[in-house]
């Protein structure tokens, strides 16, 4: 098979990991926070679009940004409510609550969806070029993925709530003497997240089948994408995501697919050893 | 007075108290006899979830219908079945100790296996250690079962009958099938179905031209599908669970994969498979270990034909087809049924040795364990997705279309 194919399908599963990570990232980096309701959160967006698409038959592209606002509101709630409460507490205590919190919900969506795999169906077909075979829907996958992953570094670029965010994530008590309300900047943060963890699922449920049980895996991915690219910023997750979607894609076929994941994970443990900020994490976030 | 009153009466009090615990603890081996008590550990949350609700589903159906007339008989007296479950939460370590306390708490006479390979092993452990039986109907692996353990049944059939069939029957079609595909999941089942159709296909002459597993978890399997591609194979098998069988299939056709048979294992037995799939699933081949297709009639248990089987699920489930789960598990119980009323007895060494001599036509089929307690009393069916119906190729005694090659 040829080198190029790799390279197309490792870049576009990099993109839809990057997705997945970039909220992660966010939380991780700013709140410090290990969010476990992350993994939950895309399964929820997933199966959203896949039950808006299924009852309604509008595409969704245009089913994503509502799914995307309603995960945001659910974000917004869960910190205010309950996450605000021991956000500066020991890393442990933030991980046990999500982790409590990602158990109702995973059994919740299992009650009420079933763990049966929901799959929207966009057959486009696929384009042949340049030695390359690829799916439109990855295609159009890839592209949602780079859009959403490029509105999130201008509103943190150049959003009034953007610089609040960063003005908290360098300096909490600081921020909070500057007058920037610390607890709704935590919210808003977690919502951004759970927004960007609701339009992977949306865009994921275009090209992968959904279930319950890949809440897990997506968890598992999202960490290790963050180890890869590194904390504190948009890029880390976007070369991260890029960096490990491309080395399964060669280690599928190199080493066998049954070792791909083995092989992320060893890359990830070797750049904690040599590189704990990651590939372009920014000091002080690891 | 009152001193002597109130003595009096606590006296009296104390008398009907000890009555009573008299009574109970007479009455509790009574009504103990009277029923039989089946333990089942349940995946009914977490990620076998809908496995789960299947097997829960058919085995309320199976004892509300054996209850409603008037149980079954033991030796004479007619006991009532009490199903007690458990949900382990898809957690295997979790079934293993709710397994212990059915023994040990509710004091179960026999146990049923919870869904899978991996599953049933660590129950099956478990239940030889006590000693009583424990009926898998959803474990097929036959590394779960040559353990040497005395105490485990299992109504599904040896992997391996599922791929030599298919591969005689395949080459038949098709004389110039050359070469061949595997692809599966690194888990307990589905790897001993790749190994197996592997070995099959190589003594029929068919050059395996890829072998390779999946890890439990992927979710892409663009990697391994485009080596797939490149080398052309006249058949792709592929194993592993639905969600990764939907996602092989399309992403089969996204990459131009254009085998002329597809197989998947177990894809078509599910409904869940061709109703994700769509036009997609057309042509996929399987082999499975039921399917509500055939016609078995006059026969024993709960349900006297396949027919009336699937007509009681119809209603049961709003609709819904059964699919193998469903078949095998609620013949579990019609074994369990029939062993007990051969047995005479609830006794967990009578009704072992009873289970080791079964010989029972079901709805599902026959029944009849051999030496590891595998059900090897028949050929299993050979499914294909036509025109959106599942059609069976073989056994030719109930087979219902000729194979269809891919185009």
């Amino acid at each position: 098979m040829g080198f190029a194919q790799i390279l197309a399908n490792g870049v576009v599963l990099g993109t839809l990991y990057a997705c997945i990570a970039i909220g992660f990232s966010l939380v991780w980096g700013v709140l410090n926070v290990i969010n476990m309701l992350h993994g939950s959160f895309i399964v929820l967006g997933g199966y959203l679009t896949y039950f808006a698409w299924a009852s309604t038959g509008i595409s969704p592209v245009i089913i994503l940004p509502v799914v995307a606002v309603a995960l945001f509101v659910l974000g917004y709630a869960l910190q205010y409510l309950f996450i605000n409460k021991v956000v500066t507490a020991p890393v442990l205590t933030t991980l046990t609550l999500t982790f409590g919190l990602d158990m109702i919900l995973y059994n919740l969506m299992t009650v009420f969806f079933t763990a049966t795999p929901r799959r929207v169906s966009l057959d486009y077909g696929r384009i042949d070029a340049l030695g390359v075979s690829m799916p439109v829907d990855r295609l159009i996958g890839m592209g949602l993925a780079l859009v959403l992953t490029g509105l999130l570094f201008l509103v943190l670029k150049t959003s009034r709530i953007g610089r609040a965010i960063v003005a908290v994530r360098m300096d909490r008590e600081a921020a909070a003497l500057m007058g920037i309300r610390v607890n709704h900047i935590y919210a808003t943060t977690f919502a951004i997240a759970a927004l960007m963890a609701g339009a992977a699922g949306a865009v994921f449920a275009m090209v992968f089948p959904v279930t319950t049980n890949l809440s897990g895996v997506f968890l598992g991915k999202a960490f290790v994408i963050c180890v890869i690219g590194g904390l504190g910023g948009v890029s880390g997750a976007l070369v991260g995501g890029l960096a490990l979607g491309i080395i399964e894609s060669f280690a599928g076929v190199i080493v066998g697919p049954q070792n791909a994941i083995t092989i992320g994970f060893l890359i990830m443990l070797f750049l904690l050893i040599v590189r704990p900020t990651g590939l372009v994490g920014v000091k002080g976030y690891e | 007075m009152t001193t002597q009153g109130t003595s009096h009466i606590k006296a009296k009090t104390l008398a009907a108290a000890l009555g009573a615990v008299a009574a109970a603890s007479l009455a509790a081996p009574a009504m103990a006899q009277d029923v039989l008590k089946i333990g089942a550990p349940l995946a009914l949350t977490g990620g076998l979830a809908d496995e789960g609700h299947k097997q829960e589903l058919v085995w309320k159906m199976w004892s509300d219908k054996v209850n409603a007339a008037g149980g079954i008989d033991v030796g004479g007296t007619k006991m009532l079945v009490e199903i007690v479950e458990y949900d382990y939460q898809t957690d295997g370590k979790r079934a293993g100790q709710l397994a212990e306390k059915l023994i040990n708490d509710d004091e179960v006479n026999v146990l049923m296996a919870p869904f899978g390979s991996g599953h049933t092993k660590i129950v099956a452990a478990v239940a030889e250690r006590y000693q009583i039986p424990l009926v898998a109907c959803v474990s097929s692996s036959t590394e779960v079962f040559n353990q040497g353990f005395k105490y485990l049944f299992g109504t599904l059939a040896p992997n391996s009958g599922m791929t030599e069939a298919m591969v005689a029957e395949f080459k038949e079609t098709m004389p110039e099938l050359g070469t061949i595909a595997v692809y599966g999941r690194d888990d307990v089942f589905p790897k001993s179905m790749a190994t197996a159709i592997s070995a099959a296909a190589s003594g029929a002459g068919i050059e395996v031209v890829y072998e390779e597993l999946y890890p439990v978890g992927a979710i892409d399997h663009s990697a391994a599908l485009s080596t797939i591609k490149s080398m052309s194979p006249d058949w792709v098998y592929m194993t592993g669970y639905t969600q990764d069988l939907i996602l092989g299939r399309k992403q089969m056709e996204d990459l131009g994969i254009e085998a002329p048979i597809i197989t998947m294992v177990t894809g078509p037995a599910y409904k869940e498979f061709t109703e994700g799939l769509g036009e997609l699933a057309n042509g996929v081949s399987s082999s499975t270990w039921w399917h509500h297709a055939t016609g078995y009639t006059d026969v024993s248990g709960a349900w006297d034909s396949t027919d009336a089987f699937y007509q009681a699920f119809l209603e049961a489930s709003g609709g819904e087809d059964p699919d193998y789960v469903h078949g095998s598990c609620a013949a579990a119980l019609d074994v369990v049924a029939d062993a007990v009323t051969r047995a005479g007895s609830v006794e967990p060494t009578a009704v072992r040795d009873a289970l080791a001599a079964t010989d029972l036509e079901t709805f599902y089929g026959p029944i009849k364990f051999g030496e590891n307690g595998m059900n090897e009393g028949r050929e299993m069916p050979i499914i294909q997705v036509q025109s959106g119906e599942i059609k069976i190729l073989y056994p030719e005694s109930i087979a219902d279309a000729e194979m269809m090659v891919i185009e």
